[in-house]
């Protein structure tokens, strides 16, 4: 059985709120436990900043689309926008956490990728007319 | 009723300046946070802490200005400490790997 939620918000720092909640609201249902949704909330906050960050740059803020998709597995969320095209290949390669030598040159946007990466099963990435992440969990064996 | 979903409340006396924060610190807040934070970050003849223990979320943004709050009072020789981590936040912290850098006061790793 699949069903899907959506959830369409202007690509503003203000409305993150509500995407939290909402993913409360639906992986609490699910049965997900609270430390799993706690990863989640941080996942889909690093994805939703890129878009607000970076999407709709120089121009009026977009529209933040967000899918959620509950199936027998559990859920993925997708998180789109029709701006500039987020370049994941240049940025995978960014994906960096802190270590030792690294405190001087941290780059705080290859944490929110590492972070997200780190709290979710898996994290894909499709360019076109804008970007779309998926991140998944699954509700059990991950 | 407009709800504050984060808060932070300064205390200063003759020992430490100290930023407590509390609800959920996430990008629409962070500006506000660095403009609080900024007159304080550079004052040498104290320390500084951050107290986290009504600190319900926080994202890279965040973690973001902590490490540069690190960095700057490293750079000034200057004491800062974090105290009080939920222990949501410090798994945050772990994975990170930010832990290593924070110290909670009591020359423990935070």
């Amino acid at each position: 059985m699949k069903d899907r939620i959506d959830l369409h918000i202007p690509a503003k720092a203000e409305y993150l709120h509500l995407v939290r909640l909402t993913l409360f609201g639906i992986a609490s249902d699910i049965g997900y436990s609270f430390e799993q949704i706690e990863d989640m909330k941080v996942a889909i906050g690093e994805a939703c900043n890129n878009v607000i960050l970076h999407a709709y740059r120089d121009k009026e803020p977009g529209i933040l689309k967000i899918q959620f998709g509950i199936d027998d597995q559990g859920l993925n969320i997708h998180i789109k926008d029709e701006g500039i095209s987020f370049n994941y290949e240049s940025m995978i390669n960014k994906s960096t956490n802190v270590h030792e030598d690294s405190l001087s040159d941290i780059s705080i946007g290859g944490l929110g990728i590492y972070m997200m990466q780190a709290l979710m099963d898996e994290v894909e990435v499709r360019n076109y007319h804008g970007t779309e992440i998926i991140l998944t969990k699954r509700l059990r064996g991950s | 009723m407009k709800v504050m979903r984060f808060n932070m409340d300064f205390q200063e006396n003759n020992k430490e300046y100290v930023f407590f924060l509390s609800g959920e610190l996430d990008l629409s807040v962070a500006p506000q946070l660095r403009l609080a934070l900024e007159p304080i970050v550079n004052k040498t003849d104290k320390p500084m802490i951050i107290n986290l223990k009504d600190l319900t979320y926080i994202d890279s943004t965040g973690i973001g200005i902590i490490i540069s709050v690190l960095k700057l009072r490293r750079e000034i020789k200057s004491s800062f400490v974090v105290r009080e981590v939920p222990e949501s936040i410090k798994r945050l912290f772990d994975l990170t790997g930010i832990s290593g850098f924070l110290c909670d006061g009591t020359e423990n790793p935070v």
